[in-house]
């Protein structure tokens, strides 16, 4: 599976989302973005590396830190997005790599399912968040008390889509999107993204939409 | 303090007054990103760009605002209550056959890593030069964590990235 490039806007044709590999298209097959024909396409020079680690979940031995591969691995990915603010692409680049390694090596958890998931997320907000939210108010510490804020309002609408769900099933996503929100998280169900994400008010260019499974 | 412009191609109307002001003509380049190498940080460009496109950023950071002990207990506990979460819906999206639950549990588990990443971004990892980054990376330099760790992504992220504390 390879990704290709139009030479004329950039678009990247990835072959593994659309399911056709690209040299299997129609010769009248054009770039969606800018109209450009295929031939103006080329591959993706070296092509991203696989993924650390797909053999499955690794020990990792030692007090190195106290906190989990699975925390570890977002404390990377939140520096990598730290590199990028900083116009530092290769450091992000590496940082990535920490975070895709680490979340490899977090453990399978055994028993999970959509109702042990509302559980957590249900004790996020009413234990978690409360309990760090009067923390940093005692201290003073407004940064950690806008991040509570923040992740209480997208959690509280985790637990509201979970539930609904369960309620309303598939029908409640047929011939709809699911939207990111890529700087806060909020989700949002609905055909288009909204215009600001009301939880951290960023464009609606900062959503992504989930795609489906190909 | 040494500072270096850099244009937001999302603002950019390319009114090229960048590259009438720039004395080194680090503005003009074939792709747009201002050359590091050569801009020398006056900000003229940044004065002159209609569309406020171009803002200059400081190369080196101030130490990043000490945090409570306890804030940073409680915020690592909810970090790993978030990370068990990510898993969850990451393992029950693969394994999901409905196509709405499986696009429902992509979202949950990609939100919840952006909430976990605020989170410990708060909690002591705001900046990759702080102290905190600079002995993580150590920490796994000395003492791998296993034997297949990218141990060569810590050492050049330590030689790339100069600490900005004093431990």
């Amino acid at each position: 599976m390879s990704k290709w490039i139009c030479g004329i806007c950039g678009y990247v044709y990835d072959e593994e989302k659309e399911g056709v590999p690209f040299r299997a298209l129609p010769e009248d097959w054009v770039c969606p973005l800018c109209g450009a024909g295929k031939r103006l396409f080329s591959p993706q020079e070296g092509q991203q590396p696989a993924p650390p680690s797909a053999s499955g979940p690794i020990s990792l031995q030692g007090e190195w830190t106290e906190l989990s591969a699975g925390a570890l691995s977002a404390v990377c990915s939140n520096l990598a997005r730290g590199c990028e603010k900083q116009y530092q692409e290769q450091e992000a680049a590496l940082f990535r790599e920490l975070a895709g390694f680490l979340a490899a090596a977090a453990p399978p958890v055994p028993d999970g399912s959509v109702d042990r998931l509302l559980e957590l997320i249900r004790q996020d907000l009413s234990q978690g968040y409360p309990a760090l939210t009067a923390a940093a108010q005692a201290e003073g510490d407004r940064g950690t008390q806008r991040i509570c804020v923040w992740g209480e309002k997208v959690t509280r609408m985790l637990e509201a889509l979970l539930e609904r769900y369960r309620r309303e099933g598939e029908a409640f996503l047929r011939d709809t999107n699911v939207w990111v929100c890529s700087v806060c998280g909020f989700v949002y169900v609905g055909d288009s993204a909204p215009q600001l994400c009301p939880v951290c008010k960023v464009p609606d260019w900062k959503f992504e939409r989930v795609e489906g499974r190909r | 303090m040494k500072r270096l412009a850099v244009r937001n191609l999302r603002l950019c109307t390319k009114d090229c007054l960048c590259l009438y002001v720039c004395p080194t003509g680090a503005t003009d380049t074939e792709n747009s990103i201002i050359d590091t190498t050569k801009c020398v940080g006056c900000g003229v460009c940044a004065d002159a760009c209609p569309s406020g496109a171009i803002s200059m950023v400081p190369v080196q950071y101030p130490p990043q605002q000490k945090k409570a002990e306890g804030v940073v207990a409680l915020a690592n506990a909810l970090a790993e209550s978030k990370a068990v979460q990510e898993g969850m819906a990451r393992q029950l999206a693969e394994g999901e056959q409905a196509p709405g639950l499986f696009r429902l549990l992509t979202a949950v588990y990609r939100s919840v890593r952006l909430v976990n990443e605020d989170l410990l971004r708060e909690a002591g990892y705001m900046l990759p030069q702080s102290a905190n980054s600079h002995k993580l990376l150590k920490s796994w330099l000395e003492t791998p964590p296993s034997p297949d760790f990218p141990v060569e992504a810590a050492k050049q992220l330590l030689e790339r990235i100069p600490c900005n504390e004093t431990e």
